[in-house]
């Protein structure tokens, strides 16, 4: 910016050319503290918004996997993103108030209205950056930079407010507008996010900060010679006394009484507004539980039903018929009905042997096979008789003679 | 050899030789504990089933199970023409503690306490010969919930016969096989766009069963992580278009999906919290799990608006009419379908170049302006 030193035509209206040391150090208000704690507020939040918002319009990159991630998921970052957007709600909200303010009750001069001025000063600009121009055209409080800025924050500030609430309230956005509106709003808030995140990049970071880097964002002021470099026309004007300048007291007071109950009025809808924006519906963000179908899981099917017994459970053996006159012994009937019945089970496999009629006798792990003499209490004869014996049971017949075998001794010979 | 087949030549004298088989039971028992995959297969019948199937091919062989009863009649020539069978499994392979009678008592409080008792008895058998799908199942929902005291849940013998099982369940079988425990979802499966193809045309293409929920190592389809899965798992066949383009559907769906709120959502949660319940619908909320209709079916497609709305209500109960023109129905915009979104994406695809590429222009030439400014000034 020193290397410029023709270009001044606004020397001549220096008081002189002693005093002009001594002008270089005074300063001059650029902005107040209270616009430059407002310019946090929206640097933070839009930061924010720009870094919480733009991972979810590019959600599959791995960067974008990554943030989300690296904040503990997607719901956290939306709860941050919905934050910040409240925090820029409230920016808006203060802005228009104190621009009420400077506009009805000060009566301050419009200068970040766009005027035709801005277009040829921006057209001039580039055409002395080409060479066709020898003199950069001098620009007032807010040149055409500032202004495309200003205005396009504002422009981007409805179209995210307005995207915004339709994607934040759809189910309430579908009772006015067609369903389709809310994946429109979507691609408009993505599209229009990249936008300002790109118009911040390449427009306000090179403006602000690369060109020359401005400080009077945090220090409030710029000297003689930046006012000269940057804004030689306002500077020419507070020179010349035609800059704003106080209004009497009685007049503002007279103008605030005004002001303040308009203004009230304002906010309040504003604050329900923004209310509305929250808390509107909360069907899209606190949704009922995923619900799984209503069905049964175990629902076993009616078993197959068994086969019916078959009539041929007869023995496959005739029971041997005893002797008529003699009594059946282990020897002449008893030892071969059990072979042929029940030693496939009852054989050497353990438990009760009826291979033998020492074994037979000994019985098994329930106890002696039978009382000799009493066959009801004979366990054989029970466990038969019972049902107990669940299976492979014996015909009548064959129980009838072994329970005349117990009667008459439960003999070998 | 770890039987003596010559021995078969003499069945007739069998209760002679019994004890003589034992032994040599014991012995074969013994050697197959070591390790037996695959027996060699021999036409031969093992002998030694025999003494079982003497009792055991009794018709009515039904013992009282509590309130019920339980069959034990085993067929013994099905279960020769069994996989089993044509193995030479004998009984006792698995039925390891039977070898002796009485038998071992067994949990005889109601049949599916008898089965589970034979189960816990018998499955360390199972494992011997079939130990990836045992492994896999051990790791399933159905033994998490055996584990966990349900003894509803199916165990091996539940799903594979193994006595009769030719060899694994054909597909269409398969499902039969899980209608027994789970008979309400397949009747719903059934009724679906894909049990209705299985079932009627054997369409090779649509799942079964166990083509979404696995064979052995079943998860279980109740908790976050299942869920979160489900585009993922439908996206398996529905993203590909050697399956597709035979019935004319967009493999568009899953990128669809994951491009709209809900999509996107699902997708980040799976990738970062992926046991995390979301709130967001995936494919089977709208679709169905089992009972997934053809989108244009005049009773439950969701093609029509008002079947749509229907599922929006279920996490937006206030929705409207309009309302399910949100989802963009797996479209792409276009002119024809979503046109406001496709000429607002259309606007910005202009203007975002436009505004900085103007920027730009000013930014450049102002640096070149700079450049060349310092160059003459050092110059003077």
């Amino acid at each position: 910016m020193a290397a410029k030193p023709k270009a001044r035509p606004v020397s001549r209206r220096d008081a002189g050319k002693t005093a002009k040391k001594k002008e270089a150090q005074r300063s001059y208000v650029r902005f107040t503290l209270a616009q430059r704690v407002e310019h946090v507020l929206m640097l933070l939040s839009f930061s924010t918004l720009g870094l919480t918002g733009l991972p979810q319009r590019f959600a599959s990159h791995p960067v974008s996997l990554w943030f989300i991630n690296a904040l503990g998921g997607i719901d956290n970052l939306r709860a941050i993103h919905h934050t910040a957007a409240v925090v820029m709600m409230f920016g808006t909200l203060y802005h228009i108030l104190v621009v009420g303010y400077k506009i009805f009750v000060e009566r301050r001069r419009l200068t970040m209205l766009p005027v035709v001025q801005d277009a040829r000063d921006a057209f001039g600009v580039l055409l002395y950056n080409i060479g066709l121009k020898k003199i950069r055209p001098q620009m007032g409080r807010y040149t055409f930079e500032e202004k495309a800025e200003y205005w396009a924050f504002a422009w981007g500030a409805v179209v995210m407010g307005f995207t915004g609430f339709l994607m934040w309230n759809p189910v309430t956005a579908a009772k006015f507008l067609p369903g389709e509106f809310i994946p429109a709003a979507k691609a408009a808030h993505g599209g229009e996010a990249v936008l300002a995140v790109l118009a911040i990049i390449v427009w306000h970071m090179y403006s602000v900060h690369i060109k020359h880097f401005n400080k009077a964002m945090w220090s409030g002021r710029l000297n003689e010679e930046e006012m000269l470099h940057e804004h030689p026309l306002e500077l020419a004007d507070i020179k010349a006394g035609v800059a704003d300048r106080p209004v009497d007291s009685l007049t503002l007071r007279k103008r605030q009484r005004i002001y303040y109950p308009v203004a009230g009025a304002l906010a309040a809808i504003m604050l329900v507004g923004i209310y509305g924006f929250i808390n509107i519906e909360e069907t899209a963000l606190i949704t009922v539980p995923p619900q799984a179908e209503k069905v049964e899981v175990f629902v076993p099917q009616t078993p197959t039903p068994f086969p019916t017994p078959l009539p041929t459970a007869t023995p496959t053996l005739p029971p041997p018929t005893p002797e008529s006159a003699l009594p059946p012994t282990w020897n002449n009937a008893i030892g071969a009905l059990f072979a042929a019945r029940c030693s496939e089970c009852h054989g050497d496999s353990g438990g009760l042997n009826l291979g033998a009629y020492a074994s037979a006798s000994a019985g098994g792990v329930s106890g002696p096979l039978f009382v000799a003499g009493d066959p009801a209490r004979s366990l054989l004869i029970l466990k038969l008789t019972s049902g107990e014996h669940p299976y492979a049971t014996l015909t009548a017949d064959e129980i009838a003679l072994l329970e005349a075998w117990i009667l008459g001794g439960a003999l070998e010979e | 050899m770890r039987r003596c087949f010559d021995r078969a030549e003499r069945k007739h004298a069998r209760i002679i030789l019994l004890t003589l088989g034992l032994i040599l039971l014991f012995a074969a028992l013994a050697s197959q504990a070591a390790g037996r995959a695959h027996a060699s297969p021999s036409p031969v019948p093992p002998s030694d089933n025999d003494s079982c199937l003497f009792c055991h091919s009794e018709p009515d062989m039904i013992i009282e199970a509590g309130a019920e009863q339980v069959l034990l009649t085993i067929d013994g020539d099905k279960f020769n023409a069994s996989a089993h069978g044509q193995e030479q499994v004998a009984c006792l392979d698995c039925h390891v503690a039977n070898s002796k009678f009485p038998h071992p008592t067994y949990d005889k409080s109601s049949p599916r306490e008898f089965s589970y008792s034979i189960y816990t008895a018998t499955k360390a058998t199972c494992k011997a010969c079939h130990a990836d799908e045992a492994q896999s199942a051990m790791s399933g929902v159905h033994e998490q919930t055996l584990d966990a005291g349900n003894h509803n849940a199916a165990m091996c013998a539940d799903c594979h016969n193994p006595h009769y099982a030719k060899g694994a369940a054909e597909r269409a079988e398969a499902t039969e096989v899980c209608a027994r425990c789970h008979s309400e979802i397949a009747a719903q499966y059934k009724a679906s766009v894909h049990g209705k193809a299985l079932l009627t045309e054997a369409n090779p293409d649509v799942p079964a069963c166990v083509d979404c929920h696995g064979g052995h190592s079943i998860e279980d389809p109740r908790t976050a992580e299942f869920r979160n899965h489900i585009p993922g798992l439908c996206a398996q066949c529905h993203t590909d278009a050697s399956i597709m383009d035979k019935y004319d559907l967009s493999t568009n769906v899953l990128d669809t999906y994951v491009a709209d709120y809900h999509g996107t959502t699902v997708t980040l949660f799976e990738s970062n919290t992926p046991r995390l319940a979301t709130n967001k619908p995936v494919c089977t909320d709208c679709h169905g799990t089992h009972t997934i209709s053809k989108t244009d079916d005049p009773q439950s497609g969701i093609a029509l608006k008002e079947n749509l709305l229907v599922k929006c209500q279920r996490c937006h109960p206030d929705a409207t009419a309009n309302f399910p023109d949100a989802w963009m129905s797996h479209y792409d915009a276009s002119p024809q379908n979503f046109p406001l979104v496709y000429y607002v994406n259309l606007f910005y695809k202009f203007f975002i170049p436009a505004v900085i590429g103007g920027m730009l222009v000013f930014v450049i030439t102002d640096i070149l302006r700079r450049i060349l400014n310092r160059l003459k000034g050092g110059a003077h």
